[in-house]
């Protein structure tokens, strides 16, 4: 599939701060693409690089095969954004300012389709003002949308909603992918990353840190499984770190063990052979997998929080 | 067209505004009500004449209709009336003897007083002495061979209202456009909404066009409004080439704007645009002619602000439609004025930009 973003050795500086440090990556035709990083990692600025809004300290950006800097107005045409909390005009109804955006593209307008694909029809002739949270970043996805772009850019779309609304913006994203957009979006949110996004990029002080799908990123790890088991009687923890692919074990709570394992499937029958040898029995089993908070947490050393 | 589209847009948002909109029509309009009283009150209070007449016979009849022009009042008590002409309350007192008539005819010369206060020079001392002149002729038999005309010149005896109207209409425009345009334009950088057109294909001269266009629809309407309802109130009368007026309005307007645009660029917020455009309005208002006449400055003072934008505006819009002259009556203040356009379009066109 052709590339529709290319991002080569991107620097953006302010002053003394590195905001974004040599960063690389290209972004795929028809992929949701996440930029997943705690707060001032440079995910905003990055974003804004492409969408020609930052001009970069250094490196070469181009977007659908044009050149972000030299072809800006051709690439604005084609671009649709979303940007981080930015509001509209206060005196002009949701239909008006949908109008007046595609003058600006000079296309048809089509706003009562998008006010209904976003769930806002009945709101058509209501004010900014009068729009719930999640009823406003709803319409600034209508408005990204006004030209049909073949490409979006979201800038946190869901921060700040409460947990319904934001699942409703998730399924607007969806049905982006599904109209074969392609979507470049930045979040803080895991569970976001994780059920939207073809591929993350795990941004961290201005560096990409990781780069590839949730369940790539998560498997990556060196041992991304966690055996928890209890048994009925006493034992020392050797037996167990001798099986096949563990490579710790912790005592757990109520006397449990937590193995760590690099392949379960090799894992579960050995521990199952030293139950018949030891004479033990389960009172407790758990297999799990780590998230993509777990991968987040050792790739960045520290958590994703607010 | 898009910078018709926008420009629509722009006169919804400003029509529907409606706190602001009242603001800047009700501002203006409130001086025009207050300078029209300060008017009103210095004109009855100039003219009172009152008059103790003990005659009451034909030749104080004839007397007192030579006073016809002025406020006459009839007083009995000449002691309180002397004490009302001491305190201002009376311009002038006149004192008629008793039996006027037959004094003059068996004891000439019958003399009438006039009470007014040292200094106080003018009509109604004139007017006295003329009557007193025309009865002795009329005594003597004689018919009058000889007749003073006076004409008032209504056209460059212009009172304070008139003057003081067309500085408030430009008062009225000029704060609406420099304020209104620089809190538009912190208000669109505050709320992000100039990010938002940045990354569309709008240029900056498009929406530059558009907002000069719906505020000058505005101003157009405002002049208008404030015009009208001084002229009424005022009772101005508005005897200038509407062509001339409208083209003058349009012109300051675009300085205003222009004003407004560098205002709004260097303003952060919107209490902070409000804040820098009363800093450039005030003290324009104060300095250019609208509340006084420049030559009261000192020399020095008046010197630099005969330059400033609005000094020239307030003279040659003064002429224009209350002094009934031509645009080509002030070529130094219209050369001024376009100074000023070419100037500030310059410099607010370069120094804008969506962020």
């Amino acid at each position: 599939m052709a590339d529709v973003a290319r991002v080569e050795s991107l620097t953006k500086r302010y002053g003394d701060l590195l905001a974004v440090d040599d960063v690389s990556f290209s972004v795929r035709e028809g992929e949701v693409f996440g930029i997943l990083g705690p707060n001032g990692a440079g995910k905003t600025t990055t974003l804004e690089c492409i969408e020609g809004l930052v001009t970069p300290t250094a490196g070469a950006i181009s977007v659908l095969g044009m050149d972000a800097a030299r072809d800006a107005d051709a690439v604005k045409r084609r671009i649709g954004v979303q940007l981080q909390a930015s509001a509209y005009f206060d005196y002009l109804t949701l239909t008006e300012i949908l109008d007046l955006f595609a003058r600006i593209y000079d296309c048809a307008a089509a706003s009562a389709d998008l006010l209904r694909s976003v769930g806002l029809v009945d709101s058509a002739g209501a004010t900014m003002e009068k729009l719930s949270g999640g009823q406003r970043q709803r319409f600034t996805i209508a408005a990204a949308l006004v030209n049909d772009p073949d490409l979006v850019f979201l800038d946190e779309p869901t921060a700040g909603l409460d947990p319904q609304a934001r699942r409703s913006l998730w399924d607007l994203v969806s049905a982006m992918a599904q109209d074969g957009r392609t979507v470049i979006m930045t979040t803080h949110y895991i569970e976001e990353a994780e059920s939207l996004c073809d591929r993350v990029a795990i941004m961290d002080r201005g560096r990409i840190v990781a780069l590839d799908t949730p369940r790539n990123l998560v498997r990556s790890m060196s041992d991304p499984h966690r055996i928890t088991l209890a048994l009925d009687g006493v034992c020392g923890a050797d037996g167990l770190r001798a099986l096949r692919s563990v490579t710790d074990v912790t005592a757990g709570d109520d006397g449990a063990f937590v193995l760590r394992s690099s392949d379960p499937t090799e894992t579960v029958p050995a521990l199952t052979r030293w139950l018949a040898e030891s004479g033990f029995a389960l009172t407790r089993l758990e297999i799990d997998t780590d998230t993509l908070e777990d991968a987040f947490l050792a790739l960045t050393g520290r958590e994703l929080r607010e | 067209m898009l910078v018709l589209h926008l420009t629509v847009a722009n006169l919804k948002m400003i029509l529907r505004n409606r706190q602001a909109l009242f603001w800047a029509l009700a501002f203006p309009l409130v001086f025009v009500f207050v300078f029209a009283m300060i008017g009103s009150f210095s004109r009855s209070s100039a003219v009172t004449v009152g008059v103790v007449d003990r005659a009451k016979d034909d030749a104080s009849r004839q007397l007192l209709s030579g006073l016809d022009a002025f406020d006459v009042v009839m007083r009995d008590d000449e002691a309180q009336a002397r004490l009302d002409a001491r305190s201002g309350d009376l311009g002038y007192l006149l004192i008629v003897p008793e039996r006027l008539a037959s004094l003059a005819r068996d004891a000439p010369p019958a003399s009438v007083t006039l009470v007014y206060e040292e200094g106080r020079q003018g009509a109604v001392a004139l007017a006295v002495e003329r009557a007193l002149a025309r009865m002795d002729l009329a005594l003597a038999g004689v018919s009058p061979k000889f007749a003073l005309n006076t004409e008032s010149l209504a056209s460059d005896d212009l009172s304070f209202a008139q003057l003081a109207l067309p500085g408030l209409v430009l008062w009225g425009i000029m704060s609406n456009s420099i304020i209104g345009m620089a809190v538009v334009l912190a208000n669109y950088r505050e709320k992000k909404i100039f990010r938002r057109i940045k990354v569309s294909p709008m240029r900056a001269r498009t929406f530059f066009a558009a907002q000069v266009m719906a505020y000058l629809a505005l101003s157009l309407a405002q002049a208008a409004a404030i015009f009208g309802i001084g002229a009424a109130v005022m009772r101005v009368d508005l005897s200038g080439n509407l062509l001339a007026i409208g083209l003058l309005i349009v012109a300051c307007n675009i300085v205003f704007l222009n004003l407004g645009f560098i205002v709004g660029a260097f303003s952060k917020t919107a209490a902070a645009a409000s804040g820098l455009g009363n800093l450039v309005v005030l003290p324009m208002v104060m300095m250019s002619g609208v509340f006084f006449p420049l030559d009261v400055l000192p020399r020095i003072v008046a010197a630099v602000t005969r330059f400033l934008p609005l000094s020239p505006m307030v003279e040659a819009l003064r002429g224009v439609a209350i002094g009934s002259k031509a645009l080509s009556d002030f070529p130094l203040e219209i050369a001024l004025i376009a100074a000023w356009l070419a100037l500030t379009s310059m410099i607010a066109v370069r120094i804008f930009k969506f962020e």
